[in-house]
């Protein structure tokens, strides 16, 4: 017996003996990252490891995931494509911008990104935004995993040009990549600190949280610009 | 006001409505690489917030939404495919080559005791090891049948190695073959890697030697990252462990990584291999410059490095005195 519940817009728990989170697949039979196609009542479910997913461990840890079916939404920091993959599912009347800075990654991606129309691969540095703003219109979504030092300045630049008013902006803080030999505790404070204050435009957090068990020293945050 | 976005140049108002337009021409490829060329160029960018599709349809480039959706699509994946293709750069070539090398040193290694200890039943006394063992196999096979007038002839003859059976002989001499052709590989390698770096990289090659210099540009991941690091960096690369140990704990901070191969480090006195590998860092670090920026020769790299080693010995001739316990020592500051 499967059992199908809806936890937000795209995103679904699937019990077949075992619960698991879920999207539906937009890309029929195709597997991504040797995850398992789960068919029900006509509709095919592709699950989604929170392990290998700072979303899926977002949503798994209860945060409201501002996306809808046609939500368009930037994606810094694509890397293979294993989460991007998901976000095309669930926006499937949408579109990902998805930026990715290193071409052996963005090899992996193209063949995913070539598969599904809703994904817009662009090999760039996310800390520039001016170099894709030919490309990329405004969004409803900026989604961040970057693992870099200066993240917090890199979601500010691309929320000043590309966030809708409106907007939010989901980030994954790597306590790893901002100071090796730091508590995480303290970088989480700082990095929470500095994207409420430090540069423009300035964001209030709707939602901070630990990433564990299912990643070790990540923070989730959830914001939309200070009005 | 002109912006320039990836399907033309357009002119528009205060409110953002389009004046006027001068789109593209509707071609995959064209507008790929237009794109790629506005990625540098950061003049007449939209304004912050700015439609793009709204203007794409406003201007007449497109009819509908999904025809700017399906064409960005194609676009944006051959400009990515077109960046790809481009990011194999010499450097990275040197950096799968090294890479290549080690995987290799590791499987002969591994291969060549396999070899050693297998052969060894057959033929105990022979003191062979490694290439030489495995051409030896490759050569007779069962001792029985080394030439007369080979040196190891009489250790043969009288050899209490068991009897190599036909079946057993074919396969060591193929697995020898395998591992013979491994050795040929890996001066194939190195021949490459010494040949490209002299190309690539010629005052890292001058100053740390081809080997060494392609290691640091492996490991730092290409020629450009290599010459944006400080020469501390340079000085610990391949030492990242004690470094990180270090920093997190209290223990003694490296002073030298991989450059510890280099044989002005190693041939060093120990007392002064830490001021040397500092030395040898900041050349290095200029050549990686060098070779990166400019790409010229520059002879008397290696001199001046030399003269500078010279000083540092000339300077420090005897160890040391190791200080006499005395009582407490001085509490260092501990890093949270």
């Amino acid at each position: 017996m499967t059992d199908v519940r809806k936890l937000s817009d795209g995103i679904f728990e699937v019990t077949k003996g075992k619960k698991q989170l879920a999207t539906k697949n937009l890309d029929l039979g195709k597997t991504v990252y040797g995850e398992k196609l789960i068919p029900v009542e006509g509709v095919e479910y592709r699950t989604w490891d929170p392990r290998r997913s700072k979303l899926g461990a977002m949503v798994l840890k209860k945060f409201n995931i501002p996306l809808k079916e046609d939500s368009k939404v930037l994606y810094l920091g694509a890397a293979s494509g294993t989460t991007v993959s998901h976000v095309s599912d669930i926006v499937s009347e949408g579109a990902v911008y998805a930026v990715e800075f290193a071409p052996r990654s963005m090899r992996d991606f193209i063949g995913l990104a070539s598969r599904r129309k809703n994904i817009f691969p662009l090999l760039a540095d996310a800390g520039k935004p001016d170099s894709y703003a030919h490309i990329v219109e405004p969004v409803d979504l900026i989604f961040q995993d970057v693992a870099q030092p200066n993240q917090a300045e890199i979601a500010a630049r691309n929320a000043a040009r590309f966030l809708n008013e409106g907007g939010h902006l989901l980030l994954s803080i790597k306590a790893r990549s901002i100071d090796t030999a730091a508590n995480p505790k303290e970088v989480f404070t700082e990095e929470v600190k500095k994207l409420e204050q430090a540069f423009e435009p300035r964001f209030e957090i709707l939602m901070a949280r630990d990433l564990m068990p299912y990643h070790e020293d990540h923070l989730g945050v959830l914001a939309k610009l200070k009005e | 006001m002109k912006i320039n976005t990836w399907f033309g140049v357009l002119e528009i108002g205060s409110k953002g409505e389009v004046l006027a337009s001068d789109s593209f021409p509707k071609d995959i490829r064209e507008l790929a690489l237009r794109s790629l060329s506005l990625r540098d160029s950061r003049q007449n960018l939209p304004p912050e917030g700015f439609d793009l599709k709204a203007a794409a349809i406003e201007c007449k480039f497109v009819d509908s939404l999904s025809e700017y959706y399906s064409l960005l699509h194609e676009v944006t994946l051959e400009a990515a495919k077109h960046q790809v293709s481009e990011a194999l750069t010499p450097d990275q070539r040197i950096v799968q080559a090294v890479e290549a090398l080690d995987d290799i040193n590791e499987t002969t290694n591994s291969l060549s005791e396999r070899l050693f200890e297998w052969y060894g039943g057959y033929f105990p006394e022979s003191g062979l090891n490694g290439e030489a063992l495995a051409l030896f196999i490759v050569k007779y096979g069962s001792r029985e049948n080394v030439a007369p007038d080979d040196p190891l002839y009489l250790k043969a003859r009288d050899s209490m190695g068991a009897k190599l059976e036909a079946a057993d002989e074919v396969l060591l001499k193929g697995f020898a073959e395998n591992v013979c052709s491994l050795y040929e590989r890996r001066k194939q390698i190195e021949a490459y890697i010494e040949s490209s770096m002299e190309i690539l990289a010629p005052n890292l090659t001058i100053t740390a030697g081809p080997m060494l210099g392609a290691r640091l540009i492996s490991i730092a991941g290409s020629l450009e990252k290599l010459a944006a690091f400080p020469s501390s960096t340079i000085q610990v690369i391949g030492a990242s462990k004690a470094l990180f140990k270090h920093l997190r704990e209290r223990a003694p901070s490296p002073k030298h990584g991989i450059i510890y191969s280099h044989p002005l480090v190693n041939t060093s006195p120990w007392w002064v291999r830490g001021k040397v590998a500092r030395a040898l860092a900041a050349k290095l670090s200029l050549a990686a410059r060098i070779d990166f920026y400019s790409g010229k020769i520059d002879p008397s790299l290696p001199e001046k490095l030399e003269e500078k080693i010279q000083k540092i010995r000339a300077l420090n001739p005897r160890p040391p005195q190791k200080r006499p316990e005395s009582g407490a020592k001085p509490k260092k500051k501990r890093r949270k």
